[in-house]
């Protein structure tokens, strides 16, 4: 019984800590995703144009908006999907801002500006925007529609967590190596 | 001619051999269930615009589900619904007892470039405001524009894309809202959209060929406006020409929108609509004013909806079997979206 009940505890202990997992707020209260990142033996330039080659391949999703020698700012672009197990839609997305600073052997990201736009699905059955104004991740809704507004202000973070994982990946990545392509094996079955 | 399929199927071809290197998306599953109640003043149904047609019931609209799929640059979407809103009362020559489900939509796309996609099948139309699924309306009850004109075109479309702000259709297309063609391929429609600045979108449209009561040509305008982020503006006007003085329609309907909370938005329709003159026989006139509210909660929306319809011809009938100039009902639908 005492084991039980120690279980449940850890349980929901664990739910609650899962669900603290959310966005920090800046010194405007504005919702901010910020890493300081060491990059080792990279020098300023190679994480500036490191940053600059991971934007441009994702040029549907991003957009810089300034670039210096030693920062780039962009705007972009995350879906919100509304899935269960493996089905689901997209519900919305998620605009951000994205500033990309870089020293030697060190650089600093952060996303913030997160503005949601719901999707609606039109005629045809294609998920499109409903409106072109957007309502910052951090606002408070009414009661009605907490639920629903959590549920997207998780969703987010889990995509931006995720998008700064990938571009702190992109930034580790030496591009200088380039991938040689590995001929493709033949088989022979004549002889054995 | 021959050159020229020769050069499409050779680019097709390319494109095809390119898109099966791109990712494919996971199954979309999406729909939607409606159920409504409803009060005619006159105590019996009155107002003939499509659906919400029960008076004094807890009736059905229908269950929609919508499966989407993209492999690489093609996509397929098919859309069945169940019940008497997407049954007998969204096909029109389709009856009751026969028809267990309709078809909404049945196509394949295929992205050629970012900008050039052609699509093929069965889709709903291009024209007019609303549409058929509750999730796409505003209002619950609909206009005279959208009963009196198509809900779904079959055919092949070509879209080219301009800019984010100008794209192009063009098509061949089926009679309206038939499965199998019963005039053959004999329409050709197209669409100009234009978005002049942010949250404006504009769709010229352009049908014609084999329609409700004949071959005919419909103009159409829908646009809608988000002026701010409390206050949307929409307007619908259309204009059907039958040959031989075959009659047609023309009217307009205007859609402000106010959100009043961030649950809660109050909507109006206003349409002035009319049957164009048939064999020297004046068509009846309409005015109607629908006052809705949209009160949301998660995927479920609430609409309370109050309509008012005038025609100077008495198409109505008062509560004592009498004709009258007046109509107005009373309706609260829930629409739940997954």
């Amino acid at each position: 019984m005492r084991y039980t009940f120690l279980l449940i505890i850890s349980f929901f202990s664990i739910t609650l800590f899962a669900q603290q997992k959310q966005f920090a707020t800046d010194d405007n209260g504005k919702f901010i995703y910020y890493k300081v990142v060491d990059s080792q033996k990279v020098s300023k330039a190679m994480i500036i144009q490191r940053a600059k080659n991971f934007v441009a391949a994702q040029k549907k999703a991003i957009k810089i908006v300034t670039a210096t020698d030693s920062s780039i700012s962009a705007k972009g672009t995350l879906i919100i999907d509304k899935t269960v197990l493996v089905v689901g839609h997209p519900s919305g997305e998620v605009t951000y801002h994205l500033t990309i600073e870089a020293r030697n052997e060190k650089y600093r990201f952060w996303l913030t500006d997160f503005e949601f736009i719901p999707y609606q699905r039109d005629r045809y059955g294609n998920f499109v925007a409903v409106t072109t104004i957007g309502t910052p991740l951090e606002k408070k809704v009414d009661k009605l529609t907490t639920g629903q507004w959590k549920d997207i202000q998780a969703t987010a973070y889990a995509k931006v967590e995720k998008f700064g994982e990938s571009l702190k990946a992109y930034l580790a990545k030496d591009d200088s190596v380039k991938k040689q392509n590995k001929p493709v094996e033949t088989i022979s079955t004549k002889t054995w | 001619m021959k050159k020229f399929l020769t050069a499409i199927v050779a680019m097709a071809s390319t494109t095809c051999a390119l898109a099966q290197e791109a990712p494919t998306s996971p199954l979309e599953i999406s729909g939607s269930v409606d159920t409504y109640f409803k009060y005619d003043f006159a105590k019996q149904p009155n107002i003939k615009t499509s659906f919400a047609s029960d008076h004094n019931s807890v009736s059905l609209g229908m269950i929609d589900l919508v499966l989407k799929k993209r492999t690489g640059k093609a996509s397929f979407v098919g859309e069945l619904s169940f019940g008497p809103r997407g049954q007998s009362q969204s096909i029109p020559n389709a009856a009751e007892d026969v028809s267990s489900f309709h078809i909404q939509n049945l196509y394949v796309n295929y992205d050629f470039t970012d900008k050039f996609s052609m699509t093929a099948g069965y889709m709903g139309t291009f024209i007019g405001y609303e549409v058929i699924s509750p999730v796409g309306n505003f209002n619950y009850s609909t206009s005279y524009l959208f009963t009196n004109g198509p809900f779904q075109n079959a055919g092949i479309k070509a879209t080219y894309k301009f800019s984010d702000k100008v794209s192009l259709m063009a098509g061949l297309f089926n009679d309206w809202n038939v499965y199998t063609a019963t005039r053959g391929v004999s329409s050709v429609g197209g669409q100009l959209m234009v978005s002049p600045v942010e949250g404006w979108t504009a769709y010229l449209n352009v049908l014609s060929g084999a329609g409700s009561g004949g071959y005919g040509t419909i103009e159409d305008l829908t646009t809608s406006y988000q002026i701010s982020k409390a206050f949307k503006l929409g307007l619908n006007a259309a204009n059907y020409d039958i040959d031989n003085d075959g009659g047609g329609y023309a009217g307009v309907a205007l859609y402000p929108q106010f959100a009043v909370a961030d649950a809660v938005t109050l909507g109006l329709r206003g349409e002035y609509f009319k049957y164009k003159e048939v064999a020297g026989v004046a068509g009846d006139k309409y005015t109607a004013v629908t006052f809705t509210a949209n009160i949301k909660s998660g995927g479920l929306t609430f609409i309370p909806e109050v309509r008012l319809d005038h025609s100077g011809n008495k198409p109505f009938v008062k509560e004592n079997g009498l004709a009258a100039p007046n109509a107005g009902q009373f309706s609260l639908a829930a629409v739940y979206a997954f």
